[in-house]
Parts: C-alpha cells; sequence; structure tokens
C-alpha cells in the first residue's frame, strides 16, 4: 500500500524582478518585471505506508515546498500526488484529521501558554474523544519525556525543549504519516539525537509514514531507510540510505590541532585536505579505515589538543552523485 | 576630543537616521494619507460649525481659514513625532540600554538628535503635503510674519515634546509597559494641549489651567504663533516653550540617573 | 513487526470523532477553548493586562471630553448632540473592540500571508479563516468593550427595546470591521506585504467611524457609504438608536451580509494563490 504518490509534482514561483537603485525600485513599482521560478522541477516519487523517507538537499532545493504541496498548504502548477488516497490541495481539511506536520521554523506552540493548553487545544481542533485523548496526551507525555515542561510556558523552553512538545503535540491525534520540515535545524548534536530516537521508535511501534526534510545527512543516516535527494526542484538520487552510504557518504571530515607542527605525515586510507601548521583536515574513506584506525594512526607520532568528526555537507554528496550520473537521475 | 569633533559625532549620527528614513519613503507616503483623511474631516467639522453659528466670520477671535491652517500645523507636526517610548521601551527590554550606556554618547543627546532628526524630515514631508492639502481645500492662508517664526517655534515645540517623552519613556527602568503611558500622553495632548481646537474653544476654567500646563507649548504655541501673530506677544511664547524645555529637561536628566542606578545595581 | 504489519497498526483506528454527528457542538467548544486560551495568555502578563485595557478606557473618554468641549460651545452640529456622539463612540468603540478581541488577528492577517505563518493554520483541520482569527486577542480592545458597555450604561436608554436595539447596533459594527478588515488585508495574497496600505484603509474606516455622518455634504457621504462602509456604523445612532430608520437599517444589515460573503471569498480566493514564506516565526 503506497501511502504517498508523486507525479511530475511542480511549482513555479512569479518572482518581481528588482531593478537596482531608487529609479529601479520607482520603475518596478510602476511596471513590474516578473520571472516564474520554478522551485519544483516535475518530481516523482512514492512511498509506502510505514516506511521512513528522507527527503535531502541544500538550502533552497524545495524541500520545503514539496512537504508544503503534499500537506495542502501550496497548490502546486503542475503535476499530481496523493497521500492516503486523498489529494493534498483539493482535500486539505479531510486529509488533515489523518496526518501530522511539525514545521521547524513555525512554531504551533502557544508562545505564552504552557504546552499543556496548546495539547488541549489541539484536542479541539482534531475533534478527538475525551478518553482517548487524555490516554493519549499522557503517553505521549511519558515517553517524550515532557512532564517537567508541562506546565511552562513555551516562551521559557529551551529550542530542543520546544521541538520535543511540537512533535508530541502533532502526533496527538495518531497520524498515519508525518510530515516533518527540518526537525533538527538549530539544535545541538545531543538533542538530535534524542529526537532521532524518538521519531524512530515512534515509526517501529506505531507504523506512522514518516517523511523528513534536513539538510543534515546526520539525520538520514541514522533514522530512514529511504532517502530521496533533490537539487534545483529536481530528483537527484532515490534509493535506500543503505546504498547512498556506501555508495556517497564514505568520507568523514576530522579536523585535528596538533600541539606541534604536522609536516610530513602521512594516515593510510585518509587523504589531507588542507594543512596549516598544528591544523590538519583529514579526508577518511571509512571503505578503506574506521575513524578509530585513523585517528589512532595520527595520536602514535602526534599529541592532539582538539578534534572533531563531521559528515560531509550535503552539497559535497550532491556534487559526488552529479558526478556519477551527470545530470541522469537515478531512480529504483 | 574637541568641540568640533563631538559636534560631528551628532552630525553623523542625525545624517544615518535621515538616510534610514528616506529608504522607507514610499511607505511614508502612504502613512501620510492619514494626514489627508483627518484634515478632510476636519474641514466638514468646522465648515458645519461656523455654519451652525450663523455662517458667523469669526469663532473666539478665529476665522474659518485661520481654524483650518491652525489645524493643518498642529496635524503636521503631531504626526512628525516618533514614537520614543517604543524605542526606549524596546531598549531597555531586550537589554540595548546596556550597550548604548557604555559608548561615549551621552544617552539623551543621542536620543534627542536622532528624534528630531526623523522628526525634521517627517515634517518636511507632512508639511509638503500639508500645504498642498490647505492651498486645495481652504485656500491660501493670510500671510504674516508669523509663519518666519514658524520654524523657530515648531522645533521649540519638539523639544517640549521629546522632553515629556522622555520623562515617560524613562519610566520603562521601572514599569514594564510605557506605551500605555505614551498613548494617553498623546491623548491629553490632542484635547488639553490643543491639537482638535485653540485653546481659547475651551470654557475658562479649563483655558486657564491649561496655560499653566507644558502641553500648550508642542502644538498650541507654534500653531497660534503662525496663524494668528501677535508680534508683542512673540517674546512671552518662546519664553514659555524656553522655561519648559529647562524645567522638563532638569527632570530628564535626574530621572534618568535614578534609572541608570536602578540599572547597576539591579542589572538589566 | 514488518512493514506491512505497521502499517496495519497504524490505520487500526483513529481517535478522531471528526466524522460523527455533533459537529457544530465541537466547532463552538474549540471556538470557546481558543478565546479562553487567548485570555489565559494574556493574564500571565496581569498587571499590563489591566494597564493596557484602562489606557484605551481612558483615551475613548478623553474623546467623550473633547465633544463635551465642543458642544459646551455649540450645542447642536447639525441635528447632532452630545448624547448622539456618545452612542456614537460606544458603538464604534464596542464594534471595533469586539473585533479586536474575539477576532484580534483581522488586522493582522497581511502580515501573517506575508510572512508565511499561514501554514500551521492550513495544516490542521479548522476552517481557515476563523481559525486565523479567533487565535489572537487584543487585550487593550478589552478596554473598548467595558468602554461601549459604560457609555452604554451610564446615558444609553435602557429599556428592553433600547437594550436590543444597542445590541444589534454593535453586532452590525462588528461585523461590519471584521469583514472590511479581512478584505484590505487579504491585498496581500496579490500584492506582496501590504500591510501599511491595508492599515491605513483599517484606520481610515476607524476613524471615519468617529465622526457625525451629518457634518459630510455630497462626495464624502458617498465615499462614507460606498467606499468605505464607515456611514453603515455612524449613522447607527440616528438611523437606528433615536429612531429606526427603515430603509437605513435594512441597508446596514444587507452591507453586513455582504461584507461577510465577500471577504470569506476573497479569503479563500487568495489561499489558492498563497505563497508560503520561510521566516523564523513564532506564535505569539
Amino acid at each position: 500500500m503506497s501511502s504517498i504518490r508523486v507525479e511530475q509534482l511542480g511549482k513555479a514561483f512569479r518572482m518581481k524582478k528588482k531593478q537596482e537603485g531608487l529609479a529601479g525600485s520607482v520603475k518596478s513599482l510602476l511596471k513590474p518585471l516578473y520571472e516564474d521560478k520554478a522551485a519544483v522541477d516535475g518530481i516523482t516519487f512514492s512511498a509506502r505506508q510505514g516506511e521512513t523517507v528522507a527527503f535531502l538537499g541544500p538550502n533552497g532545493a524545495g524541500k520545503s515546498t514539496t512537504i508544503k504541496m503534499l500537506t495542502g498548504i501550496l497548490h502546486p502548477t503542475s503535476g499530481f500526488a496523493e497521500v492516503l488516497g486523498c489529494c493534498p490541495w483539493t482535500e486539505r481539511t479531510k486529509l488533515s484529521y489523518r496526518i501530522g506536520s511539525v514545521f521547524g521554523q513555525k512554531s504551533q506552540l502557544w508562545y505564552h501558554l504552557p504546552p499543556i493548553d496548546t495539547f488541549e487545544l489541539m484536542s479541539r481542533i482534531y475533534e478527538l474523544r475525551r478518553g482517548d485523548y487524555l490516554q493519549r496526551r499522557d503517553e505521549l507525555i511519558k515517553r517524550f519525556e515532557l512532564e517537567p515542561y508541562m506546565h511552562t510556558p513555551v516562551r521559557k523552553l529551551s529550542l530542543g525543549e520546544r521541538m520535543r512538545c511540537e512533535i508530541a503535540a502533532s502526533l496527538l491525534h495518531r497520524p498515519q504519516v508525518l510530515f516533518l520540515d527540518e526537525p533538527t535545524i538549530g539544535l545541538d548534536v545531543i538533542v538530535k539525537q534524542r529526537i532521532r530516537q524518538l521519531i524512530r521508535e515512534l515509526n517501529e511501534q506505531e507504523g506512522t509514514t514518516v517523511f523528513l526534510t534536513s539538510h543534515d545527512a546526520g539525520d538520514i543516516e541514522q533514522l530512514c531507510e529511504r532517502a530521496i535527494v533533490i537539487n534545483y526542484g529536481r530528483l537527484v538520487f532515490n534509493d535506500r540510505v543503505e546504498w547512498m552510504k556506501q555508495r556517497y557518504m564514505t568520507h568523514k571530515t576530522i579536523r585535528l590541532v596538533l600541539a606541534d607542527d604536522s609536516g610530513g605525515m602521512d594516515v593510510p586510507g585518509a587523504t589531507i585536505v588542507e594543512r596549516s601548521g598544528a591544523r590538519l583536515v583529514l579526508s577518511v574513506d571509512t571503505s578503506l579505515t574506521t575513524i578509530e584506525a585513523a585517528l589512532t594512526d595520527v595520536m602514535s607520532s602526534r599529541r592532539i589538543l582538539d578534534v572533531t568528526v563531521e559528515d560531509p555537507p550535503m552539497e559535497e554528496i550532491i556534487t559526488r552523485m552529479y558526478g556519477d550520473f551527470g545530470e541522469e537521475v537515478r531512480t529504483s | 576630543m574637541t568641540v568640533f569633533g563631538k559636534m560631528a559625532k551628532y552630525a553623523f549620527i542625525g545624517k544615518i537616521t535621515l538616510r534610514n528614513q528616506l529608504a522607507y519613503m514610499i511607505d511614508f507616503v502612504v502613512r501620510s494619507l492619514f494626514l489627508l483623511l483627518i484634515l478632510y474631516i476636519f474641514l466638514q467639522l468646522w465648515q458645519a460649525t461656523f455654519h451652525g453659528e450663523g455662517d458667523a466670520a469669526r469663532i473666539a477671535g478665529y476665522s474659518f481659514k485661520q481654524i483650518m491652517w491652525y489645524l493643518v500645523i498642529t496635524e503636521t507636526i503631531t504626526l512628525a513625532c516618533p514614537s520614543l517610548c517604543t524605542r526606549i521601551e524596546e531598549e531597555v527590554k531586550n537589554g540595548d540600554v546596556g550597550y548604548r550606556l557604555v559608548r561615549p554618547i551621552h544617552y539623551i543627546a543621542f536620543h534627542y538628535v536622532e528624534y528630531m532628526s526623523e522628526a525634521a524630515i517627517r515634517l518636511g514631508v507632512n508639511a509638503a503635503l500639508g500645504v498642498a492639502i490647505g492651498l486645495l481645500m481652504i485656500g491660501p492662508p493670510e500671510l504674516s510674519a508669523g509663519f518666519l517664526w514658524l520654524p523657530v517655534a515648531a522645533a521649540f515645540g519638539l523639544t517640549v515634546n521629546f522632553m515629556l517623552n522622555m520623562t515617560l519613556a524613562l519610566c520603562a527602568f521601572w514599569v514594564e509597559e510605557t506605551r500605555g503611558i505614551e498613548f494617553v500622553y498623546n491623548k491629553f495632548l490632542f484635547t488639553i494641549g490643543g491639537m482638535l481646537m485653540p485653546l481659547e474653544l475651551f470654557p475658562d476654567a479649563l483655558q486657564a489651567v491649561s496655560h499653566w500646563l507644558p502641553l500648550q507649548a508642542v502644538l498650541y504655541i507654534p500653531a497660534k504663533t503662525a496663524v494668528a501673530f501677535d508680534a508683542g506677544r512673540l517674546a512671552g511664547m518662546l519664553a514659555v516653550q524656553a522655561l519648559w524645555i529647562v524645567v522638563i529637561g532638569v527632570a530628564v536628566a535626574w530621572i534618568y540617573r535614578r534609572g541608570v542606578k536602578k540599572l547597576n545595581v539591579n542589572g538589566g | 513487526m514488518s512493514t506491512e504489519d505497521r502499517a496495519n497498526s497504524a490505520s487500526a483506528y483513529s481517535i478522531s470523532e471528526h466524522d460523527q454527528p455533533g459537529r457544530l457542538r465541537r466547532q463552538l467548544v474549540f471556538v470557546l477553548r481558543s478565546w479562553t486560551l487567548n485570555l489565559a495568555g494574556a493574564m500571565e502578563f496581569r498587571l499590563s493586562f489591566l494597564l493596557t485595557a484602562g489606557m484605551m478606557l481612558l483615551n475613548n473618554v478623553v474623546w467623550i471630553v473633547f465633544w463635551g468641549l465642543y458642544f459646551g460651545r455649540f450645542q447642536v452640529l447639525n441635528g447632532w448632540e452630545l448624547h448622539d456622539v456618545m452612542m456614537l463612540w460606544a458603538i464604534s468603540a464596542g464594534g471595533f473592540g469586539l473585533m479586536a478581541t474575539f477576532f484580534g488577528n483581522a488586522s493582522r492577517i497581511a502580515n501573517i500571508i506575508a510572512t508565511g505563518q499561514l501554514d500551521v493554520y492550513l495544516a490542521q483541520p479548522k476552517p481557515v479563516l476563523l481559525h486565523v482569527l479567533i487565535s489572537r486577542m487584543s487585550v487593550s480592545a478589552i478596554g473598548d468593550v467595558l468602554f461601549a458597555l459604560l457609555v452604554f450604561a451610564l446615558f444609553g436608554d435602557k429599556s428592553a427595546a433600547g437594550i436590543a436595539k444597542f445590541g444589534l447596533a454593535l453586532a452590525i459594527a462588528a461585523v461590519i470591521f471584521i469583514f472590511f478588515t479581512v478584505i484590505v488585508n487579504c491585498l496581500a495574497f496579490w500584492i506582496g506585504n501590504t500591510e501599511g496600505l491595508s492599515f491605513q484603509l483599517f484606520n481610515a474606516l476607524v476613524t471615519f467611524t468617529t465622526y457625525p455622518t451629518a457634518i459630510f455634504k455630497s462626495w464624502g457621504k458617498l465615499v462614507l457609504f460606498a467606499v468605505i462602509p464607515a456611514g453603515f456604523i455612524s449613522y447607527l445612532p440616528i438611523g437606528l438608536l433615536r429612531e429606526i430608520d427603515l430603509p437605513f437599517l435594512i441597508g446596514a444589515l444587507a452591507v453586513s451580509v455582504l461584507l461577510a460573503a465577500g471577504g470569506t471569498l476573497l479569503f479563500y480566493r487568495g489561499l489558492k494563490r498563497y505563497a508560503s514564506g520561510n521566516m523564523m516565526t513564532l506564535r505569539r
């Protein structure tokens, strides 16, 4: 059973072209020039019920636009989409009882009120049966460990606490599909980790389809079965995350600050990207060696003052995909 | 730093504010449409009033034209005043005031320059618009030397208004919300300050009270100076304005010092 | 558990009763709940809550004082007396107050559209316009409502008919205020951020409704009744409260219905053009 089906979906925005200077401003006020810009340019994919799909791409690739079309917020300019058998933009209300959404940058919680009050309002908005709501609420509070914050005004919560409340709020009505738009944006590593874990548990226990956008490669790696990558509104990759990891996320970046000069050093399985005095940036090929082995190797000859390990940025992964397929799209 | 250098510093703040304001020009013109609206309403109101008085030539010494030009001036100045309380309240709330205080610029002087430059440019636009509307709807005023003194009286008036607003705005050090106080202050300025009608139209008792309040120095004195010029009273009027500037200025300085002391003790 | 099993457990049962009978009651509960939440939010800042409401009340009183001064000097203004102007202020402030208290987002719709904040409302299954409107409460406007009730209690006609007429006048004023505001704010769907323009038009309506219709002549009257529907509010003290002027009353009711229908239609038309922004926003 497919819960999301998208065919040749496209969205173009009409942009006012602004000319430079005061004269240009006046001109564009009197006789505006418009330009159509395709945010999403004919994409096709589908997702099964219970699947976790990551929707990836750099900033401005069209991820948010797609998720907004799938939740019925935006009307597309071309193409077709179906979520749980409904057309999102014509059957928005009907669909909204069955899906949940979290927009990382747009809060649904009432800023001056404690989350418990927003939860209560949500139960009215989704017209939940009283007993079921209370049971569901307590269950989510327990699972998301929200007990300590439930009665604190939202404005006093930290970003991570607020995000956990946001996700819990969007789950109150037991949605069959959960859309998450950049749920981990601006959070620190530990909080990110916790939120990923919660979403994974939810998917495993309730079979909710999870559709998540991110520009953080870490989100998919730990959370999703399948990855869809878009760039400039076009599909670049659509396959299992496993495969994507093996094929494209083969490198990790290690940034080191050593106690002394790094001259004349060589680490097997890693290439030196940058070297300036005591600073060293290594790109480790994880198919040849492990991070641990590379670090051990460095430590055997040098003293390390500071170290960070990073995933390569989305832009780099995409460049590598393009290198493989050219402009072609790989779909399974 | 030399005196000249100091002056240059404040001149620069003024210039930046002016530039900032110019960027909002279009929005500004839209806002100025309110002037058109309100003057139109008052034109209708006073036409009906003069008609109701049996087409009297003068009411309380003012001809119809004089009253209308009086209102053009009070409205133009009123709409040119920036909201000081909004700005100061914001600065106190988000803690910016702390940074402002450590800079080598006197806090009050900084705000005064900013306030006056913003008011000046708004006044320029409003005046152009007000004169245009006035000429079209009312016809040219009876010109007198008073119009030459108007810029001086208006600058004095704006300064008094700044000082009064500053005393209210500085309350932000003690209370959370000052915009409400500002709101009510403005309403007093509109009525017993003489924006909506000249003080001469008030009952005698209220007139007497109004003449003892600083509010008359903001709008009534500049407008009256221009439309019903009386060379013999000019010096007196300007002196009243100057006196209020000094008196309220001293009060502002005192409140400011207490406020800073409180800030230093309690933190932002 | 396989993917198939999981899928089955998810669709197993829904805890929403939205397809059960009793929709209207649940809608009502939702609206009431939003209002109480708004009030609770305002109460978070108890002192400033009382202060702002009080200020607004005082503001209106100052205007009444102005008119008191005016009528102290001139007695009658083209047939209007101080009492009529007081009722005018009660109706105008009351209508505005009802809008800003219970449908407080009306004047913020342009901003909500331009900054993409409609997303949250669109993702939830409630009538979007209603949901937007009731999601905010202007605290100061409670002062306006109190002012209206106070003026009526002190100077109004407190017979049963008088109370009914005043109630009707308030309702007409509130509907005209709400939907005129919705209409001017919906411009943002078509011409980008119109906050300034929308606010000016809204402001024009508010300003016009606080002056007696009797001072306006030919062109002014036309604007008042045809362009900015302020006349249908500001003539209420004469055409409804003093004595029922049937053609005027029918006109006022028709205009209210027309604005309500037109405003709603325009909003939903605009929704189709909505392009949500990506601004970082918090719900306040």
